[in-house]
């Protein structure tokens, strides 16, 4: 960072119901993966069709036994890699466990597909209606929009990508979140979790019954387990992006508004005080008003008081007076270079 | 020269003690799962979405829908067989042999006429023929060809009393231990139009491996419902009191005893 560290601007980023819906979505994911590759374990292969039939498998993960030595391997379209210690064999402390998925990776973490399944089915109830709550209640509030992708803002995803890359200087960036943000977000939301849950969904016999349409989309019900499977490690690869961003963005200023909702704005974006923050903190809105910030501790300390209205209003045109509260302390120079992309 | 593996070593240490403390996290995080996936009082909770599975599929699914039907083009070449070995009985091997003359279906319980047929008389009974896909809980599937007798024609011929709940399968197959195996379905599965009694695979009387002479087909639920190697049906109103009391072999080792997910 070039500029000094100080607050720029505080925002009540993250209302209640997303705070509360994004740990429960992190524990259930989490879950949902782990005990998904205990259910995985028990048939390591992976079909395109209707049928598994046993040579047609385009992906497994197995385990051969060379003289006695156990040797684990993952098998992609006929091309082999090994894979022992890590997939396919496992050491135990008694002798070599042959198991596709590690033990550390799974739950449970002995061999249960019963169990696997009962983690599995809860977990998948309370990701579905925990993220039908986040989506309800957001829809409402208008939180949704700030992040859905338009078509302007997917022109922009290449100029934020080599912004990142350091092949460009200013940031596309002009709200609360960047095209590149917008894209991954709204990627998970209309691709990656509908399509998870209903590959999930094709799976279950009762479900083929009262909708027979659904394996039959997917291309069959051995096609819909290879997409949950293939999907469940989109999931993986948003969640290792997301916590590489929070890690390198401001961690602390992350984690405070994802648990209180408080976030520290270090780029200014094109909008007035946030309401919650002239209702609730008018000693804060007030210093904003001053293009004074307020002193470090009181910043810190915003509490959980406020009622609704909690998420914060649509831009404004930038010629209304309330656009630049703040900025006009820094030069446009130091604008560019302090662009803090959140996770 | 001392200072280069000074800041070697201390990397060394570093690397090791993060791969310490990544094991003891990864080992503390499967030892906290194991036990909680050994709690009697988390699993109760878990177990409750089989509840709303239940109730809830069944709410999606128009009564007597049939499951979806392929063509002959679509049967897999090899049916698999999954579970217990066949019965290694001597009267087994003996009703193998001489094409199941002597063996016969005993149909008792909350029924107001008791039956045993033999299965010449359930062939004769109206048969149903259906092609559809085998879905294994292990996630496998096979599609086969189907003949047999529907459930709700022999529930037609016993006449179930009012307070029959569900349908019991006793089977001639034991595992390692013993145990017998059975399974149990309720009403609503029993009348389903393609829930059979089945004696055929693919053109071929019932081999075996399969289930030979008579097994169960409920198109609606995952293979460990399809109990093979039956003997009796008995009709009850609760399951209670028989096995270990979940309702099914399966059931009593963890499965869920609602098996359309």
């Amino acid at each position: 960072m070039n500029v000094p560290d100080e607050p720029l601007d505080l925002v009540y980023r993250h209302n209640r119901v997303t705070r509360l819906t994004h740990w429960l979505n992190a524990l259930a994911l989490l879950i949902l993966f782990m005990s998904g590759l205990q259910i995985f374990n028990a048939h390591p292969h992976l079909y395109w069709g209707n049928t598994s039939e046993p040579d047609k498998a385009f992906f497994s993960i197995g385990t051969a036994n060379d003289d006695g030595e156990l040797r684990g391997y993952l098998q992609l379209y006929g091309r082999q890699i090994d894979t022992t210690g890590y997939l396919g064999v496992q050491q135990r402390d008694v002798a070599p466990s042959a198991r596709a998925f590690p033990s550390w990776l799974t739950i449970p973490g002995y061999y249960s597909l019963a169990g696997a399944r009962r983690w599995h089915f809860f977990f998948g109830w309370l990701f579905a209606l925990n993220g039908l709550l986040y989506i309800l209640f957001n829809f409402a509030s208008g939180h949704l929009r700030k992040f859905f992708l338009t078509l302007s803002d997917a022109k922009k995803v290449h100029s934020m990508v080599a912004y990142y890359l350091r092949l460009r200087k200013q940031s596309p960036q002009d709200g609360e979140y960047n095209p590149l943000q917008k894209m991954a977000y709204t990627g998970v939301f209309v691709v990656l979790t509908p399509v998870v849950l209903l590959s999930g969904m094709a799976m279950s016999p009762q479900l083929n019954v009262a909708f027979n349409w659904l394996p039959a989309v997917l291309g069959g019900r051995q096609s819909a387990r290879a997409m949950h499977f293939i999907l469940a490690f989109g999931f993986l690869f948003f969640v290792f992006g997301h916590v590489f961003m929070v890690l390198t963005q401001g961690f602390f200023n992350n984690m405070r508004s994802m648990t209180t909702g408080w976030y520290k704005e270090k780029v200014q974006i094109k909008k007035e005080t946030p309401r919650a923050v002239r209702e609730i903190r008018p000693d804060i809105a007030k210093a904003l008003r001053e293009e004074a910030p307020p002193a470090q501790e009181k910043i810190d300390a915003p509490g959980e008081a406020q009622g609704g209205g909690e998420t914060v209003p649509h831009p404004i045109p930038t010629n209304s007076p309330d656009a630049r509260p703040v900025i006009a302390l820094r030069s446009e120079q130091e604008k560019e270079k302090d662009v803090d992309p959140k996770s | 020269m001392s200072i280069p593996s000074l800041k070697l070593n201390r990397r060394q240490v570093l690397i090791a003690a993060l791969h310490g403390t990544a094991a003891l996290a990864l080992s503390g995080c499967e030892k906290m799962f194991d036990s909680l996936s050994e709690s009697e009082t988390v699993q109760s909770i878990l177990a409750s979405a089989e509840q709303a599975n239940r109730r809830v599929q069944r709410m999606l699914t128009t009564r007597n829908k049939l499951a979806r039907e392929f063509t002959e083009k679509d049967i897999s070449p090899i049916f698999r067989a999954n579970g217990n070995p066949p019965p290694m009985t001597m009267d087994y091997a003996a009703g193998a042999k001489d094409d199941w003359a002597d063996w016969r279906l005993d149909v008792a319980g909350l029924v107001q006429k008791p039956a045993r047929l033999s299965l010449i008389e359930l062939e004769s009974m109206p048969s149903r023929t259906q092609i559809t896909r085998h879905d294994c809980v292990e996630g496998w599937s096979v599609i086969g060809k189907w003949k047999g007798v529907r459930l709700e024609e022999i529930l037609k011929l016993v006449r179930p009393r009012s307070e029959v709940k569900y349908v019991v399968f006793r089977c001639m197959d034991t595992d390692n231990d013993g145990n017998n195996y059975y399974e149990s379905i309720d009403l609503v599965d029993a009348v389903h139009p393609q829930t059979i009694l089945a004696y055929e695979l693919n053109d071929r009387p019932l081999p075996i491996d399969n289930g030979a002479p008579l097994r169960l087909r409920v198109e609606n639920q995952l293979g460990y419902k399809h109990a093979k190697y039956i003997r009796a049906i008995e009709l009850v109103e609760s399951f209670e009191i028989i096995g270990g009391g979940k309702g099914s072999y399966w059931a009593d080792r963890g499965y869920e005893w609602y098996a359309g997910i």
